[in-house]
């Protein structure tokens, strides 16, 4: 530090980051917060990407449909805190390297930049079979994390007739509900596992929703008749070979869309050398911070702490509410290591999560990864859409429970039984 | 303060119900229903509600009564 206010950097522009930013606000730090993101876009409602189908652009309309959606879907999306003028925004500049130990970042731009606290925020990347965003002669490719990939998509679906989605995560079923919504032929691929959410919900629960989602007019293939459709874009369409900035060859009429959504990676390749554990994201403790400096904090999905629930155990989680729990805690451990007085707890965030496609809504919360049995509370998982209420024990203790309905016939006995969860 | 739901944003999700269940909460056909004004103890879970929502459709409005 060279004297006066310190300077803060933030790296990553989604909502830990921002949130970091302004719990250093709400503290009245007097510090300089520049955040640093690759997308051009300041933070969004990153879950709203695939949770909602957006009307068609009118054709008769002047503008440019494209640019319209593209502008309903952003507005859409828009958070608040955002405008404020207190903050610093570095958009479309990727941190290519940080020496945590000289406090200096190495910007794409070729700038370096000097912090005295940085928060690290860069979330993670969808994982895929094959590098790049190549497209083959049968298929457009794309993965879906941010909003420029959103907008792409959506407009795809409005205009496509067949969509291949490889995966049967959060957003692969989502994705799937809204492209049936836009009118597409959609079929899913899922190698490893017999349905959606199994790794989560288990075996039982995950055939029932491979079920939901083939009823509701998906092609849904599971093991080797999935591998069979899987892409691995062989077939390269023709090029000028001779013009390397030759754009792509126009796609034939029938080459259709293809997006994987199979998991995601933390964005923790710029912190190389700095002898961070560095295995599933940035391991931090229960306050956020690295360990072994001062000054250094993570948040949101990459940031990997002890969990609450389980001692001993360390979690990284990707939802919402994890990324603005974990980063309003990062901004407040800053506040508190630059001497200012901040409410710092240890983290206690009570995982909860939500999603919906096919109108068939599924709520899960505590742990039921860790569960070691289930039990059907209510309902009959032959009919999710009229209500399947299921507790998951571990040890014959309650870790975690999840609801699934068209209509909401059980959210009272759910409810009770999370305080029972939150409880223990 | 009052609470608003922008409607068009909502998708009734219902994690705002869990959040807050003493303004918020499904109705049986899994409609989000609500009480725009709340006590001051309740402010915690109204602000951990707001958070909480996917579709960040649920505001405060500072408009007086």
């Amino acid at each position: 530090m060279t004297g006066g206010a310190p300077l803060i950097g933030i790296v990553g522009s989604g909502i830990a980051g921002l949130r970091a930013a302004n719990a250093l606000l709400k503290c009245k730090v007097d510090a300089r917060i520049v955040i640093f993101g690759d997308e051009d876009h300041r933070t969004y409602n990153r879950p709203g990407l695939t949770k909602k189908r957006y009307p068609l652009s009118d054709p008769t309309e002047p503008t440019d449909a494209t640019d319209s959606l593209e502008t309903t879907i952003a507005e859409d999306l828009k958070v608040n805190g955002v405008e404020n003028t207190a903050l610093t925004w570095r958009l479309d500049t990727r941190v290519e390297t940080a020496d945590l130990r000289d406090k200096v970042l190495r910007l794409s731009t070729g700038e370096t930049f000097a912090y005295d606290s940085l928060v690290i925020a860069a979330g993670v990347r969808p994982r895929t079979s094959v590098e790049g965003d190549n497209d083959c002669e049968l298929h457009t490719h794309r993965t879906l994390r941010g909003l420029d990939d959103a907008q792409y998509i959506h407009n795809e679906l409005q205009t496509s007739r067949k969509v291949t989605i490889v995966g049967a995560g959060f957003i692969a079923c989502e994705l799937a509900s809204l492209a049936k919504e836009y009118g597409c032929e959609v079929v899913m691929l899922e190698t490893l596992r017999h349905g959606p959410f199994e790794s989560i919900l288990g075996r039982r629960i995950s055939v029932a929703l491979g079920r939901w989602v083939t009823q509701n007019g998906v092609t849904f293939l599971t093991g080797d008749s999935a591998k069979e459709l899987l892409c691995d874009r062989a077939a390269v369409p023709a090029r000028d070979t001779n013009d390397p900035d030759a754009p792509d060859p126009r796609p034939s009429p029938d080459r259709s869309l293809f997006i994987e959504a199979i998991g995601s990676v933390p964005n923790v390749e710029w912190l190389h050398g700095n002898g961070l554990d560095l295995s599933d994201g940035v391991r931090v403790d229960e306050y956020m911070r690295v360990s072994g400096f001062s000054d250094v904090f993570a948040a949101g999905d990459i940031a990997r702490y002890p969990d609450p629930w389980r001692t001993a155990n360390l979690t990284r989680m990707e939802f919402w509410k994890n990324a603005i729990d974990t980063g309003d805690l990062a901004g407040r451990s800053v506040a508190s290591s630059l001497g200012y007085d901040s409410r710092t707890s240890r983290i206690g965030y009570f995982p909860s999560t939500a999603t919906e496609f096919f109108g068939l809504r599924i709520q899960i919360a505590g742990n039921p990864k860790t569960s070691d049995s289930m039990e059907i509370v209510r309902g009959d998982l032959d009919r999710p859409d009229h209500g399947v209420l299921v507790k998951f024990l571990r040890e014959d203790v309650l870790v975690g429970a999840a609801y699934l309905d068209k209509g909401a016939r059980f959210n009272s006995l759910y409810i009770e039984l999370l305080k029972s969860l939150k409880a223990h | 303060m009052k609470i608003f739901v922008d409607r068009s944003k909502c998708q009734n999700h219902g994690l705002c119900a869990i959040s807050a269940p003493a303004n918020f909460e499904l109705d049986t056909d899994g409609e989000l229903q609500y009480h725009e004004s709340f006590d001051e103890e309740h402010v915690d879970d109204i602000e951990d509600a707001i958070d909480s929502c996917p579709l960040q459709a649920i505001l405060l409005s500072r408009d007086a009564a």
